[in-house]
Order: structure tokens, then sequence, then C-alpha cells
């Protein structure tokens, strides 16, 4: 599926959770870059075109949520993934954030690989 | 002539002493009478009459028991005591006697009785009786109000002592009695100070000098006190001078309150604002903690799948390993600062350490909230005597309201500084500030700006009775909009 798909964009402050995030990925058959804060995620996202995007909820200068709707101005139909260990799955922080569309799919720190895997499957786009 | 005018000058003399001795016999507030040999009243002045309603056509050449009711004449044996008197030619002294006769009050007397003698041979018995009713009522009187303030100060449940101006003890009630284990009068072998600590004593010594100073009059401090069983009782002192009737000082008074039961009380508070603050917290420490877990697990899922390199494998081990330690170091942290502690102990404290220790724990929270901290230490270790507890309670306080007071990001600042001879800590954030209307409610119980159940509003009021009790203070500047500082300057020890 690799010809087919954009690369994939993964935010987390956290050079090791990129790590992680990144060998899932490539896992997959895709293509992965990584940035460790919003500012350097903004700078990829002017020169490349991303599939979808793993945010992490705390990011040192800006974010996640604020960076999803940084993102969603320029790009209304990117897939984007929040993984983080601030939130839980029923916080209503979350669930608001789902239902208003800014976000599409919420993922927990610490996740099953399976989980990412599966929301790849499900979102990630051409 | 001149023999004649002595003549007459001498019977006259001696006509008016007679005259002068009645006249004093009947104008003194003594009953006098003599009694001769036989017991038979030979005379009797003026006073004895009118107290015992008798004439002297009814007293004089009459039997003593004919004049003196019955019964105190056998309760007294005043017959006996006479004849040994008349008989032994020696005075019997000091002798108290109760008077009841028909239809008079009951009187006191005390009584002597001296021997009558003319040319060396005892002929009878003088009677002396001084009426002591009053005296004896109005010392009773004085009596009563002693026992009644007496138990007043032996009820009290507080401590209440006195001492010379040396610090000797004098009295020493109940309570310190009970609080203490030393019973009274082996308290009043020692001085005040015996009861102390030794870092104390100079502070007390420092009292009992100015005690005599207007401006000292009233003193107030916290001491604890030294038992029989050599424990410590946490003990709030109110030392005032001990007045004369010449409104002179005579010593000092001391009144204690056993503070053990509030000082309970205070420890379960701060517990409870720990957990208050670990709630607070709770948000940037689940991500603290959850970071590592997650790159653990991932890790652990990489290695379970087959497909790996030797060098792969070995990295997701390592990075397992790595992320357990980091865990089990924030673990340990918040242990540390949750664990509750009972001790109000002062030990030496490193407060650099200290600070830095506490400053770990808020980092998780401060760096959801994006805030920047900066900090600045001296080289030299900085020593102050406290309860390292809850000094860490005080800063645990100072940087969440710091970074509560910046929701939206801003900058933190720890700045500690050796002022001689203290130890000066400064807290500045950018935060939202304190308007002049409230910054002087500030360290009151239960005042916040909090939105409701978000704060307890004790917080600061905490802060100011910890540092209080270590001797140091606590300074809020603030401009609304700008931000706020917090200073906190401790006495430094050395060594």
């Amino acid at each position: 599926m690799n010809e087919k798909y954009a690369p994939i964009l993964v935010v987390d402050d956290e050079p090791e959770m990129c790590w992680i995030l990144e060998n899932i990925i490539r896992k997959t058959g895709l293509d992965c870059r990584t940035a460790l804060s919003a500012r350097e995620a903004m700078d990829l996202t002017e020169s490349n075109k991303f599939g979808m995007a793993f945010l992490d909820a705390k990011l040192p200068d800006i974010d996640g949520l604020e960076l999803a709707r940084k993102l969603r101005k320029t790009n209304a139909h990117l897939p984007i993934v929040i993984v983080s260990g601030y939130f839980y799955p029923d916080d209503p922080t979350i669930e608001g954030v789902l239902q208003a569309g800014l976000i599409t799919a919420f993922v927990g720190k610490p996740f099953d690989h399976d989980e990412i895997v599966s929301v790849i499957t499900r979102y990630a786009r051409r | 002539m001149g023999d004649k005018t002595l003549k007459a000058t001498g019977r006259d003399l001696s006509g008016r002493y007679k005259r002068l001795y009645t006249m004093l016999l009947d104008a003194i507030p003594s009953s006098v009478l003599l009694i001769d040999q036989n017991m038979r009243i030979v005379s009797a002045n003026r006073n004895f009459l009118e107290k015992g309603q008798r004439t002297l056509a009814n007293t004089i050449g009459y039997r003593l028991e004919e004049v003196f009711p019955t019964i105190i004449l056998d309760q007294m044996d005043i017959t006996k005591r006479i004849r040994q008197v008349i008989e032994n030619n020696q005075p019997a002294k000091g002798e108290r006697m109760t008077y009841r006769a028909p239809g008079v009050p009951i009187r006191i007397y005390y009584y002597s009785i001296l021997p009558f003698t003319c040319q060396g041979q005892v002929e009878g018995a003088v009677l002396l009786m001084e009426d002591v009713t009053e005296q004896v009522r109005l010392s009773e009187e004085v009596r009563r109000v002693e026992r009644h303030l007496g138990s007043v100060v032996e009820s009290a449940s507080d401590l209440v002592l006195s001492t010379d101006k040396k610090g000797r003890i004098l009295t020493w009630n109940a309570a310190a009695e009970m609080l203490s284990g030393y019973p009274a009068a082996e308290a009043r072998e020692h001085d005040f100070i015996d009861f102390c600590t030794d870092e104390d004593r100079k502070d007390i010594r420092e009292i009992f000098s100015r005690i005599d100073t207007r401006k000292y009059a009233r003193q107030m401090k916290e001491f604890s006190l030294r038992t029989k069983q050599a424990t410590f009782i946490p003990v709030s002192w109110v030392f005032s001078p001990l007045k004369d009737s010449s409104n002179q000082t005579a010593g000092v008074v001391a009144v204690g309150r056993d503070l053990t039961e509030r000082r309970k009380f205070e420890t379960e508070l701060h517990q409870s604002q720990k957990f208050a603050a670990l709630g607070v917290m709770a948000g940037g420490i689940a991500h603290e903690i959850r970071n590592p877990l997650a790159i653990c697990s991932s890790s652990a899922q990489f290695l379970m799948e087959e497909d790996g390199t030797p060098e792969f494998r070995r990295e997701c081990a390592e990075k397992i390993h790595k992320g357990i330690q980091r865990t089990s170091a924030i673990i340990e942290n918040l242990l540390k600062y949750s664990h509750p502690s009972t001790t109000t102990r002062t030990t030496l404290v490193n407060l650099a350490s200290l600070i830095k220790e506490t400053l770990t724990l808020v980092t998780y929270h401060a760096n959801i909230l994006k805030i920047d901290m900066k900090t600045s230490f001296p080289r030299e270790p900085i020593m102050v005597q406290g309860v390292a507890t809850l000094l860490q309670q005080v800063f645990m306080n100072l940087f969440l309201n710091a970074i509560n007071a910046m929701p939206t990001g801003g900058r933190l600042r720890i700045d500690v500084k050796m002022d001689q001879p203290e130890v000066r800590v400064q807290v500045t954030d950018t935060g939202c500030g304190i308007s002049p209307r409230e910054i002087g409610k500030i360290f009151d119980p239960f005042y916040t700006t909090s939105i409701v159940g978000q704060g307890t509003g004790l917080g600061l009021s905490l802060c100011y009775s910890i540092v209080k009790q270590h001797r140091g203070t606590i300074e809020a500047e603030s401009v609304e909009g700008r931000g706020s500082v917090f200073t906190v300057t401790l006495p430094a020890r050395f060594g």
C-alpha cells in the first residue's frame, strides 16, 4: 500500500515515542515523518503532503489540539489522531473534539500496537 | 514648803496614775480580769462586763464558775490553767477560746494568763482576753478568697505558673503537674528554663530579662515543655510580669496552652492539603507516568514479534529498562511527598535540595501548562533548622499557586539567596496577579479566589503558619495582570 498512500506525520516531544510510532507505521508499509514540536510539524506540512497525523496532546510550544486546529485550516480532510497520556478515552474534552470533527480518533498511552494499526488501516488517506 | 508640795504632788500622782490605769483598762478593746487564788474575781474591766452583759455587782467577788458558763470552763479548762500559772509563777500565752453567752453572738477570744505578784508573792492571776472575732472572720474571708483563687488556678486546664525574677519556679498548678509529670514540690526546685529545650533557652532568658520593661509586658512565644518522661510537648506561652503591692515586678507569670491537639489537627490539615495539591497535579503526573509506560509497553510488543534484528531487540530492552527507571523515580517523588509526616521535630534541612525536589514534582504540571521555569541557587549549601515536610509544603503551595496563576503559560522564577543571617526564597510568576483589595487577605484562612471545589483557601494561610513556626517571614507583592512575587525568609543555620 506504500506507493498509494501519503506519508504519516508523527508529532511528539518525546523522541522515544516518535521512534515507537515510526516503527509501527513502517511495519504497515507506510512512510513516516516525525516532529518534536508543533513548530517543526507546521514546517513539515508546508513542504509535504501527509495522509494522516498522530499528535501528542501536550507539546512544548502549543497544545496538540491547537495544532490540530491549525492543520485543519490548510487541510480539512486530514485524519488527525491524538495519542496522549494526559487525556482518557471518555474525557469530556476528547468527546467534544471528536464530535466536532476536529480529530478523527483518540488513542490513550500506553497502547496496543493493534490500536495504531487499526486507525491507520481505517483512516489513512492516499 | 518644797517638802509639802512634793508630798501633795506625790499623792496627786498616785491618784492620777490610778485614774489613768482605770481609764486605760476601761478603754482597751480587751477584757481584763484579776482573779485571786480562790478563783474569785477581784477586778473586771468595762470591756469584759459589756461583752458578758454583766455588771460589777454580779461579777466582783464571784467565783469564776459563776461568771463564765460551765461549758467554757470545762472545755477550755481555764480554772486548771489559772491554778498552774499561780502555782508555777509562769505565764500561759497564746490560747484561743470561743465564748458563747446566752443571747450574745459567738465571740472568739485570744487569751493569756499572767501571774499577779506583789512583793514576790503570787496573789492571783490576770486573765487577758482579746476579742479576735472580727480578725478571725476577716482572716477566714481572706483564706476563702485565697482558696477560691487557688482553686481557679488549680482547676484551669491551662498551665499557670509563677517564677521569681530569675525564673525560679514559685507556683505550679495542677495542669502543669499533669502535663509535665513533675509535682509542684519538685518543680519548685527548678528554674523555668530547666523545662525547656536547649535551643529555646536563649529566647527564654531574653523574655525574662526584659519582662520588667513596659514594651514587653506581655510576651507570647511557643516553647516545648520537657516532661519527666523526657518527651517534649508543644506549648504556647504568655509571659507577664508578676507585680507586688507597690507595683514593682516581683516575678513572672506564665500561662501556657498545650498545643498537642492543635498540632494533630494541623498535621491532618497539612496532609489533606498535600492530597489536594496532588489532585491539582494529577493530570501532569498521569501524563508523566504514561509516557514511559507507553514506551515500555510498545518496546515489549516489538520484542514479542519474531522479526526484529538483534540490535533492534536490544534497543527495545534498553528502552524498557530506561522507562521503568523513569516511572519509578516519579513514583518515588510522589511517595516522598505524600508520605504522612507526624513529626514536628526540627532537623537541619538543606533548603536548596528540598526546593529542587519540590520543583521536580511540579515540573510535570508546569510543562503541561507551558510554563517556563528558571531557578537560581547559590553555590554553597543552604541550611535551615526546620521540619522538612512542612517546608516542602510551603514551597509546593507557592509553586502551585504561581503555576495556577498562569493557566495559559508564563514564566516561573525561583531565586534562592543568602542574605545573612537569613536565607531568602523568591517565587516570581508572570500570572494574573492579585488586586490591591485582595492582597491584604491572602494569608487569611479560607480566603480564596479559586472556583468553588478547586481550592480550599488554606494553602497560603498554612504557608504563613508554617513559616512563622520556623521563625521566618512570608510576604507578597503583586501587580494585577503582571504577576506576583512571594518572598519567604528563614533564619539560616551554619554547620
